[in-house]
């Protein structure tokens, strides 16, 4: 549950320094100008096809910007379907996930990953 | 467009008199009141809190699976209507005693119905209206349908059905009510107003319509959910923007900015424009009732500004992220709630932690209403 800054900030931070990983890569590709597939992964890696909620960056390459931790943001971004890849849809599909699971911060690991009924 | 220009000077002091008025008879009316603290948790309780005391007073269990804790109070404080089941039913809950006096279910056979969140009771207490997302669930597809504001009867009492329904936008979250107009406020892309007796629609502010042009300034991005500002009668929806103030794009002449959009839900007045410098992300703002320059600020901190003068007063770092942000009548106590199982309890004037209300689970998208209940 984020509010997103508009791409051209993203592009323009030139007074950050690279300080992850994502951050150098970033800097990198503005050098070679090729920043859209750097932000376009970021929007396709990042945040809907990995199933790994949490991991993000906020619009200025860091973490200020995000929920903490993860486990509180769990259910309000699972419960809105904010992240749709990379949890259980409870909203349609998968109603039941987690509702055992009264407080994501005490038993996160009780949260089970959702498999193909097929399977 | 600012606060500063857009509320003349004469005006200024007719709000500062009115709210000494307002504060004079005020007092006698808060001695009358019982205000309680409600919101909603997993697995799907919805939660009554004595804020005198701070303690739970009673635990509701609410029918279905949780989601998504949506709370609209009956204006006389009594009634708690509670979005449940995949934000597809609403209960109507007696917080005194935790029976249940209405329910509606949005969803029928092929036609599955949520409703973001947006949900609200007239001021009269007569009516409750929703809007509804229906999609037809086809064998091999779905098919969304027009997006509608439902009016339902308070008084229908179980399994009530809507009475008229009414076309709107979609992306439609937040909802109020205007006392004197008797309209339901629309927040999402831009703040409207429909007329639930006829339908018609009016634009309260322009957000991601507004007429600025693009080379001076970014498309809002407003957070349209949670919290209102029932405690002084208001609705409150933040925004943030960039003003270029040279070429598009161009940082370092940039200023990055948040706004706010306010309607006074008795009168319909509305306010909108930029009032503070960008300094961090804040999921709801609110407005101080004996100050209304003064507003505070939830997220990953909990925050204090003047917006008169633009400024910061104080930062409060928080353990963790709460969306919702509420506070009593008189002022003397801010709530922050929404993400986990505590609500953390502030004093204004410091933002310094003074309690903290444990529940029995998380609360996720829930709402933290105040209910204000006459002796």
């Amino acid at each position: 549950m984020h509010m997103y800054l508009h791409e051209e900030v993203l592009k323009k931070m030139k007074h950050l320094k690279s300080f992850n990983k994502k951050a150098k890569m970033l800097d990198a590709a503005v050098s070679q100008g090729e920043v859209e597939e750097v932000v376009a992964m970021q929007s396709v890696v990042g945040c809907t096809s990995v199933n790994d909620p949490g991991w993000e960056v906020d619009p200025f390459g860091g973490l200020g910007s995000l929920c903490q931790p993860m486990e509180s943001d769990l259910y309000g971004c699972a419960d809105a379907c904010w992240w749709p890849a990379q949890v259980p849809d409870t909203m349609s599909t998968h109603p039941n996930w987690s509702q055992d699971v009264a407080k994501a911060d005490e038993d996160w690991r009780k949260i089970d990953a959702i498999f193909p009924e097929s399977e | 467009m600012n606060f500063k220009q857009m509320i003349s000077p004469a005006k200024r002091l007719g709000a500062v008199m009115t709210g000494l008025v307002l504060l004079g008879t005020g007092l006698s009316a808060q001695a009358a009141t019982d205000e309680y603290l409600l919101t909603v948790t997993r697995p799907n309780q919805l939660h009554v809190i004595d804020t005198k005391t701070d303690k739970l007073l009673r635990s509701c269990d609410v029918p279905g699976i949780f989601g998504n804790g949506g709370i609209a109070a009956s204006p006389d404080g009594k009634i708690a209507y509670v979005m449940t089941n995949k934000w597809e039913d609403v209960y109507g809950f007696n917080i005194n005693d935790c029976k249940i006096v209405f329910s509606m279910k949005q969803s029928s056979k092929g036609v599955q119905v949520k409703s973001m969140i947006s949900m609200t009771v007239s001021a009269d207490g007569k009516e409750l209206y929703t809007v509804q997302n229906p999609v037809k669930l086809h064998k091999d597809h779905f098919e969304t349908l027009q997006p509608r504001l439902a009016v339902y009867k308070t008084a229908d009492g179980m399994n009530a059905k809507p009475v008229r329904t009414y076309p709107v936008d979609r992306r439609i979250t937040k909802l109020g009510f205007i006392e004197k107009t008797g309209e339901v406020i629309l927040g999402g892309a831009d703040v409207k107003a429909i007329d639930p007796t006829n339908g018609k629609i009016r634009t309260l502010a322009k957000l991601q319509n507004w007429d600025r042009s693009p080379e001076g300034w970014v498309p809002p991005d407003a957070f349209a959910m949670h919290t209102l500002g029932e405690h002084i009668g208001e609705y409150i929806m933040p925004y943030f923007t960039i003003k270029w103030n040279g070429a598009p794009g161009d940082m370092e002449k940039a200023e990055f900015l948040w706004g706010m959009t306010k309607v006074d839900t008795k009168t319909g007045e509305v306010t909108s424009g930029e009032v503070l410098p960008f300094e961090f992300i804040v999921f709801n703002w609110l407005t101080d009732p004996n100050d209304e320059d003064i507003v505070y600020g939830s997220f990953n901190q909990l925050s204090k500004h003047n917006i008169k003068e633009g400024k910061t007063l104080a930062v409060q770092p928080m353990p963790h992220t709460y969306y919702n942000i509420n506070m009593l009548q008189d002022g003397s106590k801010i709530y922050v709630g929404g993400t986990s199982s505590d609500i953390s309890v502030h004093d204004p004037k410091t933002l310094k932690k003074i309690g903290s209300i444990q529940l029995s689970g998380d609360m996720s998208t829930s709402d933290l209403r105040i209910a204000k209940v006459q002796r």
